[in-house]
């Protein structure tokens, strides 16, 4: 490298598994400029080398595991990665962000990004030590679990402090929703990464590394960390009771998505809470690097039929994906299904929404009968939640129809199936119901560049959830519509909705996670502090407005993708239920009213147009974004 | 009266933090393993940081007399110049406290920041705890009685 630059490792490595080809290239100062790091870096590498309508699952497709340039570094809550690639249940610009150590360890091994490519003609791993890589035979590992794989792999490298990041048997099975979990427990889990390193036959990264990462203004830094760290420390329950405290939460309001969305209320809520797992399974909190909160959980159930050796979670979406959603309240064998999900490699929000959705259409006679010999398709049973776990981790019998995600699945199956699947772009729901919750998260879930996501880009629910917790989460000083008119409100949602949109780019390109950046100035991290802290790490220097406008940019660019794959306003829609009023509970009869008054608030606010709800040349051009406004006329 | 650094493992949820601040505050960089500091993740059950506990048994078994107390704080101290990084002192400490630094290749060991421990100032979980001496004595049996705890027998058989 010829010019150092602060913060960032400065490398990207590039491996093509076809070729068995290792290349080292150099950052690019004008990417960093444009787009920061992270998710933002690499979607501009995916725009720029994915040809489009390619198969996600072929070798044409590539993986990219990315890191910011805060990542590694003292600022509370970097402890993240992402993965970047073509997903393989929507179609669309796919992405997933994980916590543990993984992340750090690729900028001390001296790589902001590792972008894999091609296919292996055998299962392998590939090792990286400080710089030096090294791709060896995974043979051996094919089959095996996570943990399994983790223990294997680190007594074979030597090197006990190594990360690992590895596909389970679903990954192996192209799973369309199998996740890349890394340091045991922790999961890139959405979006069905781990089946795209699956096709690549690549098993796993480990990785390991001792370089410095330099800050350009070390006191400065300094300062406005410990100030971070200061402001996080004030999210108490978060950090006592962990996420799976929405369960009581939500449960109050009537939004706890429950018995695959039939309601929002759930009678034996207590018996999943939070409390419940701290007075019998929590042995303790344990926290991604570098995180103050430290919202994980790290708990066992010691003896009968559910037993589990000590492992991370659950956390919220997992209790209720396979607790309330399946309309179960037997937190032991949730924490079961935690734990297989997680040695299996599966997102536990697709895993529990294709569950709850088998069970719906078996009720209503959809199902063949021989497809489900032997398997009781009812609600509220823990064993059947347990079999079709490992039968869709296993791709047999009907787990291998779910096993293509609820979208596919649905068409297969046919009758009402296709209306009733409960998704959008193919990306399953997860546990927030924007009925009962906020009309936000209604526009949150059509929009999504991801599909039905409730965090990327940015999780919008504390904004007006309740009169008492409103949260501007720092971006009154941009406009943000303000005091919020109520949470059933559906005018106006779309235009408050598009500063989450551009503000929520902001952690995920610095390398970040989502919960540093949620609530309002004093307790979280605004775009303030991110241009404070990005600006004394690197030297470059950005103020809080410069950063909206890459946030902006970026959300554009992963919106230009999905519109070259073809998408655009048809695909921004909600699944039927959404449409009908939930049955019971504190807001019965709730439902969403005029989802197309808050896509026309969206995409005018945003500078799209409003009939395909495709970023305009005018707005592309704003953002500097020419020549993908180019490519995209040509279409 | 010199004072101590103790650990109260069970609080520590593996953050790293302690770590990122100890290179932080003496080379003005990011690099958990320039640290003094040093965090175990150990399946099953185990986080917990392992610290230099200031006995000086690595002042002797040092060939070239490069570490000293500190007379003001008590603390060890390295002389890098002097340090040839043979890792007499890596070897020696029974704790695992000393290492060496991967970039400089001489020896890393807490000096207690020179009377303002980082890593106690930062720890979000307060794990770390700068007592004086003589208070320290307890927490370290403490420590030492919980080893000899006794797992409850559970009542059913574990299943098959
Ligand atoms: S480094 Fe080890 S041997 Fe030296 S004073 Fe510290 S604990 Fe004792
Ligand atoms: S007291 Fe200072 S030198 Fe010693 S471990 Fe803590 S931060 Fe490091
Ligand atoms: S900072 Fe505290 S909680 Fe975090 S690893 Fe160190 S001792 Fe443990």
């Amino acid at each position: 490298m010829s010019e150092k630059i602060f913060g960032y490792a400065g490398q990207i490595l590039r491996i093509d598994l076809s070729k068995k080809k290792i290349l080292k290239e150099s950052l690019r100062k004008d990417f960093i400029k444009k787009y920061i790091g992270c998710t933002g870096y690499a979607a501009a590498i995916l725009w720029y080398e994915l040809k489009p309508k390619i198969d996600p699952l072929s070798p044409e497709n590539k993986i990219i595991f990315s890191t910011g340039p805060l990542t590694g570094t003292l600022c509370p809550c970097s402890g993240s990665y992402e993965i970047c690639f073509k997903s393989p249940l929507t179609n669309a610009f796919g992405e997933s962000r994980s916590g543990g150590i993984f992340g750090p360890k690729m900028k001390y091994a001296g790589f902001d990004h590792i972008i894999i490519e091609g296919k292996s003609d055998k299962p392998v791993y590939i090792w990286i030590n400080n710089g030096e890589v090294e791709i060896k035979d995974a043979q051996h590992l094919y089959g095996k679990t996570v943990h399994e794989t983790t223990e294997i792999i680190l007594e074979e490298i030597k090197e006990p402090e190594a990360s690992i990041a590895c596909i389970g048997p679903a990954g192996e099975k192209l799973v369309r929703f199998a996740a890349v979990m890394n340091d045991r427990d922790r999961a890139a889990g959405r979006c069905g990464g781990g089946a795209i390193m699956g096709s690549k036959n690549l098993k796993a990264i480990a990785i390991n590394g001792e370089k410095d990462i330099e800050i350009a203004n070390p006191e400065k830094f300094y300062e406005f960390v410990t100030e971070a760290e200061k402001a996080l420390l004030k999210k108490t329950a978060l950090r006592r009771f962990g996420t799976i405290n929405a369960i009581t939460v939500l449960n109050a309001m009537g939004a706890l998505p429950t018995k695959y969305g039939y309601t929002g209320f759930f009678e034996r809520a207590e018996d999943v809470s939070s409390e419940r797992l701290l007075s019998k399974y929590l042995i303790k909190r344990r926290a991604c690097f570098a995180c103050p909160i430290g919202c994980g959980r790290y708990s066992e159930v010691k003896h009968g039929i559910w037993a589990t050796p000590p492992h991370e979670g659950p956390e919220f979406e997992t209790a209720d994906m396979l607790g309330p959603w399946i309309y179960l309240s037997n937190l032991e064998a949730i924490i079961k299904a935690n734990y297989l999900c997680n040695n299996y490699g599966l997102d536990t929000i697709s895993a529990g929404n294709v569950i709850a959705f088998a069970i719906e259409c078996y009720e209503k006679g959809w199902i063949k009968e021989d497809l489900v010999k032997g398997i009781k398709l009812e609600w509220n049973n823990p064993e059947t939640m347990i079999e079709l776990i490992k039968l869709i981790a296993k791709r047999e019998r009907i787990g291998d129809l779910l096993a293509e995600g609820v979208m596919r699945a649905a068409e297969k199956i046919g009758y009402g199936a296709p209306e009733l699947a409960l998704h959008t772009k193919g990306l399953e729901m997860p546990a927030h119901d924007p009925r009962g919750e906020t009309k936000i998260m209604a526009i949150k879930y059509a929009v999504e560049y991801r599909g039905g996501c409730h965090v990327h880009s940015g999780f919008p629910g504390l904004y007006d959830r309740s009169p008492e917790s409103l949260n501007d989460y720092g971006l009154k000083q941009f406009g943000l519509p303000w005091p919020p008119k109520g949470k059933f409100i559906e005018e106006g949602k779309g235009i408050a909705y598009r500063f989450f949109a551009i503000f929520g780019q902001i952690p995920e390109i610095m390398g970040m996670c989502q919960f540093a950046s949620m609530g309002s100035e004093g307790n979280m991290i605004t775009a303030k502090d991110y241009a404070n802290i990005y600006s004394s790490l690197t030297g470059i220097e950005m103020n809080e407005y410069d950063l909206m406008k890459i946030g902006e940019r970026v959300y554009n660019l992963k919106r230009c993708f999905n519109v070259r794959e073809g998408f655009n306003r048809k695909d921004d829609k909600l699944p039927k239920r959404m449409y009908e009023p939930i049955a019971t509970g504190p807001v019965k009869g709730e439902y969403v009213k005029n989802l197309d008054l808050m896509l026309n608030e969206f995409y005018e606010a945003m500078g799209w147009d409003i009939e395909t709800g495709i970023p305009t040349f005018k707005k592309l051009k704003e953002l500097g974004l020419e020549d993908v406004a180019e490519e995209l006329k040509k279409i | 009266m010199w004072k101590n650094i103790i650990i109260h493992p069970k609080k520590c949820t593996g953050c790293h933090l302690c770590e990122l601040y100890c290179s932080f505050h003496h080379f003005k960089i990011n690099n958990p393993s320039r640290s003094r500091i040093h965090v175990v993740r150990s399946e099953p059950y185990i986080d917990s940081p392992v610290l230099c506990i200031q006995c000086g048994l690595c002042i002797n078994s040092c060939p070239v007399g490069a570490i000293i107390r500190n007379k003001k704080n008590g603390a060890i101290n390295v002389l890098i110049d002097k340090c040839i990084g043979c890792a007499q002192c890596v070897f020696v400490c029974p704790y695992g406290a000393a290492t060496i630094d991967p970039v400089t290749k001489k020896a890393l060991i807490c000096d207690l920041c020179d009377g303002e421990p980082e890593c106690v100032k930062n720890c979000p979980e307060k794990v770390l705890e700068y007592v004086d001496s003589t208070k320290a004595v307890y927490y370290k049996n403490l420590i030492i009685s919980k080893l000899l705890k006794k797992e409850s027998v559970p009542l059913e058989p574990y299943p098959k």
